[in-house]
């Protein structure tokens, strides 16, 4: 069977596990951000909690894929839950090393004569520091969301949601006219899910950067 | 570490771009203590694994898995398709990179850098599994998967690199009489070495990963152990094979910085 046929035939299916593949994508990049920005801000200021921050997340994207979604198996069973846990952990170094960067960058003048206008240390973070480090911050986002959507197709081993499924459902079934239709369906369509966060992810940079420093 | 020295002197848009540093926690800062500390931990992890499964009773199937014979096989396999893999990735990235920097090729560096960025979101099972369906199992497309996989992070910094070599020194080796390639190869080579190397980290650091999805087209590796753990439901042997993987994968990555601090030129 041709891909064009197997696509007009099986699209219903594909579009729901495409569905799938980007929502536990985009949830496990909202908590990673979350997570991400927070160690970011409580630790920039200083040099050793930041560099043991970014040696943990960089830990945490040496270990092989296969290997830690096996391992959080043994507290989270198997499913939807590991493999957002699993994904959230790969997406964190992009985001914490922007944030800690883009804050870092800020100009410390435009800091002190927010002071000198009487705003707090609360009120200078989220007025002046933040809006300007953002530019820096959602693009470790975009890096995160790549490195995420192609590992959340190996999720399909411990049962995890997403088009990882028929490729892993292609394999099974070597030598069968389809399998190939399958498994390459799948895997244009999580590049395809790539491509369109990459797109929506510069797009929302833009628009959700402070209108004074948009180029 | 891989990442400061793309970063630093280029604007901030250059971090965006998903580099070496990714992969890079324990990088050229790596101080005396953490340097010797590193491996101890390691062997800290396998002692403590090794103790953990002789205190369990192990049955007939998990002992046909966690036995010394069994996994040292699979590492070795792991090891081949790693070195393979990433030697393919530099012999192809580094000369293809050099070869794309040079004048008349330049237009070609900016869509490139792109498409390695995107490149990233291509699923590493899915090549693999492609390339099982239409060609063959074993180590030969598992190879091939992982070079495809690898290739762009070396080739991006290769690229990188070589352009963010000051244009004056360039020029102050021609007007010293050197010819393009002595310029080439006694000016820009040297000065890029730092960013290429980063890139060779992280394609090790990938190669290693995804050698572990190697088990899906029979080409072994320490996959095998895991998805034996998954396939019969035993915990023992899943928790075994995972452990075994991220140890073996964060001790290369350590060795791939000590490397890199090594080759580093002096006086960089």
């Amino acid at each position: 069977m041709s891909l064009g046929e197997y696509l007009v035939k099986n699209w219903d299916r594909l579009l729901e596990l495409t569905v799938e593949h980007a929502v536990i994508v985009l949830i496990a990049l909202a908590i990673a951000t979350v997570v991400g920005v927070t160690v970011g801000i409580a630790t920039y200021r200083t040099q050793r909690p930041s560099k043991i921050a970014l040696a943990v997340a960089g830990i945490f994207l040496t270990i092989p894929s296969f290997a830690l979604f096996g391992l959080l198996i043994a507290p989270l069973g198997l499913g939807a839950k590991p493999a957002i846990v699993a994904l959230v952990l790969y997406a964190l170094l992009p985001i914490l090393r922007n944030t800690i960067a883009g804050l870092r960058a800020v100009d410390p003048a435009v800091v002190e004569s927010a002071q000198g206008m009487g705003m707090g240390r609360w009120q200078r973070l989220v007025r002046i520091e933040l809006p300007l480090a953002w530019p820096i911050v959602i693009t470790g986002v975009r890096v995160s969301a790549m490195i995420t959507v192609g590992i959340a197709a190996i999720a399909a081993v411990i049962n995890g949601p997403g088009l990882g499924k028929d490729i892993f459902r292609a394999l099974a079934r070597v030598g069968t006219p389809t399998a190939v239709s399958q498994a390459l369906s799948a895997t244009l369509g999580i590049i395809a899910i790539g491509i369109l966060l990459d797109v929506g992810f510069l797009l929302l940079g833009k628009l959700t950067t402070s209108r004074g420093i948009r180029d | 570490m891989a990442v400061d020295t793309s970063v630093a002197g280029s604007a901030p848009a250059d971090i965006t771009a998903p580099t070496a540093q990714d992969a890079d926690p324990l990088g050229g800062g790596m101080s005396l203590r953490a340097k010797l500390a590193t491996p101890a931990v390691f062997a800290g992890v396998c002692v403590a694994l090794y103790a953990w499964v002789q205190g369990r009773e192990l049955d007939s199937i998990e002992q046909r898995v966690v036995n010394a014979d069994f996994i040292v096989e699979r590492l070795l396999q792991h090891l081949q398709l790693t070195a393979a893999s990433t030697l393919l990735v530099i012999a192809i990235a580094v000369p293809l990179g050099i070869l794309l920097t040079r004048a008349g090729a330049r237009s070609i560096t900016p869509p490139l850098i792109g498409a390695a960025n995107i490149g990233q979101a291509v699923p590493s099972i899915g090549v693999l599994v492609l390339l099982a369906l239409w060609w063959t199992i074993g180590f030969r497309p598992a190879v091939v998967a992982l070079v495809a996989y690898s290739i762009l992070p070396v080739l991006r910094n290769t690229m990188v690199g070589l352009q963010q070599v000051d244009r004056s020194t360039i020029d102050a080796g021609r007007g010293m009489g050197m010819t393009k390639r002595q310029v080439l190869r006694r000016i820009e080579l040297p000065l890029a070495v730092p960013v290429i190397l980063a890139g060779v980290r992280t394609a090790l650091v990938i190669n290693v990963g995804t050698a572990t999805l190697a088990t899906f087209v029979n080409a072994g590796g320490l996959g095998d152990v895991i998805n034996n753990g998954l396939v019969q439901n035993r915990f023992t042997v899943i928790v075994v094979g995972s452990v075994l993987t991220a140890v073996l994968a964060l001790f290369i990555d350590y060795l791939g910085g000590l490397v890199e601090d090594l080759l580093r030129p002096k006086g960089l």
